[in-house]
């Protein structure tokens, strides 16, 4: 598995609705290092979500161009694997079924994928749970199958959008360190999308401040806790520092969706 | 403290318990009726003529050919009709235009009772197996059609969107997300359709032929041989309930 590099070029996207065009992201352009971790947080309806599928290649017809170590991606691509928000485990397949998905896919035996399937079980500590089905899962357990079956697609950019929004906030914490401990032992080049201050600056290298519509980015906030990082670094003084910090900048972009949204405009 | 449970008689009684003591008080019933009632004891025969009646036709070699065709026409009926209800269910819930254009006729054709349709199907595959299965298949196919069309149009968007992500090709998206997708509201389809199925296969047979267990029903009738038309239709709910069974095994194997 090779780490890549992202770059995101003066994207932008408008979306024509009969009450006229929306502007949902703006001109922005951002690039993540090799075995980089960089979070981007915004508001809720700042966009995110449309980047998210832009640089996963499930939009077209947007602005600007994304690239994996300097060559652009189109469409849904090998570069660039995605963890989804929403519970996206097939719930017809076991554990292990579903993290050999990808290997399946590209027409990997079965003895073959399912051994190395194993390895991505191990890797996110479901080994225990290899033949059970979603529905006998817990909803972490669920989008570490969901983490771990894009980590076997080898992908050189990793990019997830909230995968733990739904879950409980010491669960979250818990997997946060999980996660880390995988983008170490992998060197996995890693874009969180995130509403998540707690979140973001638990994990990241960087964070990316986007503003309330038109999705722009607002502010980069390098975050200079030392690593290996585990959960407890949210009890230090600078990680608050940091949350702070980053809150002011979202505040402002926070309260205008909230007003746009209580004027009666949905997202 | 929870206060002690009160056990009211009603509890006390088993379910299993409480449906056999069902059954005994009914037999019970049908048996006074048919002693004591000299009209009712025409329509009523006594509960040991149609046990006697029973054995008779379970030890005769012409009833499991009246079976046999039975089953080979239901059987065939499931495959032509489920095959269409599937495969154009597929079609509309992957392209909804189509889809939502059908859904309407589908939806009102659905609970309209096929069997008035049957002198067209004679006139059209004849008097032999080829109505009686035209029947059937037809009535099996709106319950099959309509869950698989509900099926597709209920698979959750992510998981298409997990699929493109993983660069399916259209091939791989429809074999490896779309179908085991839809398997579940497949399968109560075709339960709900394999009744349909051999409603519609006995009451062709009972209408006009000359082979299946809705004809030989149909001719103990006729020749008042009422304990033998009884002991043939509780053969044809041990039918319909075993394979009501075998497809509800199947359904929950896949529970998963």
């Amino acid at each position: 598995m090779s780490a890549g590099a992202l770059a995101v070029e003066h994207v932008g996207k408008r979306f024509v609705t009969p009450q006229g065009t929306v502007t949902a992201v703006e001109d922005v352009s951002f690039s993540v290092k090799k075995g980089e971790f960089v979070s981007i947080i915004g508001p809720s309806g700042c966009g995110k979500s449309t980047l998210f599928a832009i640089i996963g290649g499930l939009l077209d017809q947007y602005e600007g161009r994304v690239l994996v170590d300097g060559h652009t991606v189109d469409g849904a691509h090998h570069d660039i694997g995605m963890v989804f928000q929403e519970e996206s485990t097939f719930p017809w397949r076991t554990t292990i079924e579903n993290i050999a998905f990808p290997l399946e896919v590209a027409g990997m035996p079965k003895k073959e994928r399912l051994e190395k399937a194993v390895h991505f079980l191990e890797l996110v500590g479901l080994t225990d749970f290899a033949h059970r089905y979603p529905s006998e899962l817990s909803g972490g357990m669920r989008q570490r199958t969901a983490m771990a079956r894009t980590l076997a697609f080898e992908p050189k950019i990793l990019l997830m959008d909230e995968p733990f929004a739904a879950l409980d906030e010491q669960t979250r914490l818990l997997l946060g360190d999980q996660v880390l401990r995988i983008w170490r032992e992998l060197n996995q080049t890693t874009l969180l999308i995130t509403h998540n201050i707690t979140e973001a600056v638990q994990l990241s290298d960087r964070v990316l401040v986007m503003t309330y519509r038109p999705g722009r980015l607002k502010r980069e906030v390098p975050i200079d806790l030392p690593r290996p990082r585990s959960s407890e670094v949210v009890g230090s003084v600078a990680f608050g520092q940091l949350v702070g910090q980053i809150w002011k900048d979202l505040r402002e972009e926070a309260s205008r969706g909230m007003k746009a949204t209580e004027g009666g405009r949905n997202d | 403290m929870a206060a002690p449970q009160v056990i009211t008689p009603a509890q006390r009684w088993h379910p299993q318990l409480l449906r056999l003591a069902t059954l005994v008080v009914l037999g019970l019933a049908w048996e006074t009726a048919s002693r004591f009632n000299s009209t009712l004891n025409l329509a009523m025969p006594s509960l040991l003529m149609i046990a006697k009646a029973l054995f008779a036709i379970l030890f005769d070699g012409k009833f499991y050919q009246h079976l046999g065709i039975t089953l080979w026409q239901v059987v065939a009926s499931m495959v032509v009709g489920g095959l269409a209800g599937v495969g154009l269910g597929l079609w509309g819930g992957l392209k909804r235009r189509f889809g939502q254009a059908i859904e309407p006729y589908v939806y009102y054709l659905a609970p309209t009772p096929k069997i008035i349709i049957l002198p067209v199907l004679i006139l059209m595959f004849g008097v032999g197996s080829g109505s009686k299965i035209a029947m059937g298949a037809l009535s099996c196919f709106f319950p099959i059609l309509l869950s698989t069309l509900a099926g597709v149009w209920q698979i959750n968007p992510v998981l298409i969107r997990v699929g493109r992500s993983f660069h399916l090709s259209n091939r791989q998206m429809l074999t490896l997300v779309y179908l085991p997708a839809v398997m579940r509201p497949v399968i109560t389809g075709v339960r709900l359709g394999l009744g349909m199925a051999i409603t519609g296969v006995l009451l062709s047979q009972i209408r006009l032929s000359n082979a299946g267990l809705g004809f030989l029903a149909i001719s103990a009738f006729q020749t008042f041989q009422v304990a033998d038309m009884y002991a043939i239709l509780i053969l044809v709910f041990a039918l319909a309930a075993l394979a009501n069974a075998g497809v509800a095994s199947v359904e929950r194997r896949l529970g998963g």
